[in-house]
């Protein structure tokens, strides 16, 4: 029970059409500019125009994932949108470029972690709870483990 | 129909989450000075616990404001709300590719150091903690929702693999922000590895993770943001598409053999009992 609750998540993003998602990341990217216009001086106007280039290609992003019958998560066809359009070969990038960097990436990161901390459900409350002291110190090693083995192993290849 | 609406149309949901965002911004990075390096706390963090303290399943009083049909509605929203944090990230690959091929070689090669969960973790797992066939679940991968996945279609998540990924992958969703945030700012501010190295091991195939770990990687060293998240984008990029494989073909069965070797004693006296 615990398991299909916490699984539901991944493919709950399936449920929602096309046009949903064009409607919440019209509400994201809102949230995402008062952001921006609090953490930076950048001008609310600047700000606006980033985020349209950013909503833009998170939307064809969206409608690649449903016409393209090769099975990407979304998120990586709108980060090969993200690249594509802003490579130095790619005509008109440079205005891509300039008006994408009026959005600050790490004030971006903070409504989806705020979004993350209201969906805890009870059901992962309980697995943590359940699962004890043991899984916490296993799941710190995991992922120091992810962490300082990569970096070691592009230290030695750098 | 009427469920999409609820919760492309949750209000009350859109507004704490627009405080929340305001209210993190506003205290901005603090760093914490500690002995070996300084552990830097992100906006981003701030507003995951803001987050956790208005949910009504951690703190009961906060039912009033936030219903249950609020929680379920914040779900899907996750990955819609990491859509232009990642496409903002493209934008920042896509110039720097030239510098990204140039470390090619390293970048590609990294990913194989998402491995160092094994050394670093199944042993501790198995040797120290006495767990049983759960460590193989929860020490093959970093356990993000690609490697549930292979778990789920091997040994089913009922089993007791499965409820190693899922033990890891709950602990990854409460806290792998923050400990990818300290890890990075610790790394970083000590100088043990390079910075660039330190970039590319945040792609680690989770966006809050890596935007935490990026976070604080830029903020330690402000000079060389650019080129921190190309490297961390690209190196994320990478694991979407490897990382399915690694696990299936050498991180998992790996895993199975050294359970052999080293879980064999266990399974012994456990007979003789």
């Amino acid at each position: 029970m615990n398991t299909s609750e916490t699984q539901m998540d991944p493919t709950a993003e399936r449920k929602l059409s096309l046009s949903a998602h064009a409607l919440v990341l019209v509400i994201i990217c809102a949230i995402g500019l008062v952001g921006n216009t609090v953490a930076t001086d950048i001008p609310i106007a600047d700000g606006f125009v980033g985020l349209i280039v950013l909503y833009v290609i998170s939307m064809v992003g969206l409608i690649l994932t449903e016409v393209v019958p090769i099975k990407l998560p979304s998120v990586a066809w709108i980060s090969l949108i993200g690249i594509l359009v802003t490579l130095p070969w790619t005509p008109g990038s440079e205005w891509i470029v300039a008006h994408a960097k009026n959005v600050n990436f790490l004030t971006l990161a903070t409504p989806c972690l705020a979004y993350a901390g209201i969906a805890i459900a009870r059901q992962e409350i309980e697995i943590a709870k359940t699962s004890g002291w043991k899984i916490f110190i296993v799941a710190v090693l995991v992922m120091t483990g992810t962490y300082v083995g990569s970096a070691f192993i592009a230290d030695l290849f750098l | 129909m009427q469920r999409t609406m609820d919760i492309v149309l949750d209000w009350r949901l859109h507004i704490s989450v627009l405080i929340i965002t305001i209210m993190s911004e506003l205290i901005g990075v603090i760093a914490i000075p500690i002995g070996i390096g300084s552990i830097l706390l992100l906006p981003l963090l701030y507003a995951f616990i803001l987050g956790l303290i208005i949910n009504p399943n951690v703190i009961k009083g906060a039912g009033v404001w936030i219903k249950d049909n609020d929680v379920k509605a914040a779900s899907p929203l996750i990955v819609i709300a990491i859509m232009p944090f990642i496409a903002k990230f493209g934008t920042i690959i896509g110039p720097s590719m030239e510098q990204i091929i140039d470390a090619g070689p390293a970048l590609l090669l990294q990913e194989l150091g998402n491995l160092g969960t094994i050394i670093i973790a199944f042993p501790v797992a198995v040797l120290v903690l006495r767990m049983g066939r759960e460590s193989i679940g929860a020490c093959f991968s970093v356990a993000r929702e690609p490697n549930i996945a292979i778990i789920a279609d091997k040994y089913g998540l009922k089993s007791q693999e499965g409820a190693g990924v899922m033990g890891v992958y709950v602990i990854g969703t409460l806290f792998g922000t923050f400990i990818f945030a300290i890890l990075a700012s610790v790394l970083a501010t000590t100088g043990a590895f390079s910075v660039e190295a330190l970039a590319m091991a945040c792609g680690i195939g989770s966006g809050s993770m890596m935007a935490a770990c990026t976070g604080a990687l830029a903020s330690a060293i402000p000079e060389m943001k650019e080129q921190i998240l190309a490297l961390a984008g690209a190196s994320n990029v990478l694991t979407y598409a490897t990382g399915i494989y690694l696990g299936i073909f050498v991180a998992l069965p790996l895993t199975e053999k050294l359970y052999d070797l080293l879980g064999r004693k266990d399974a012994v006296t456990k007979v003789g009992e």
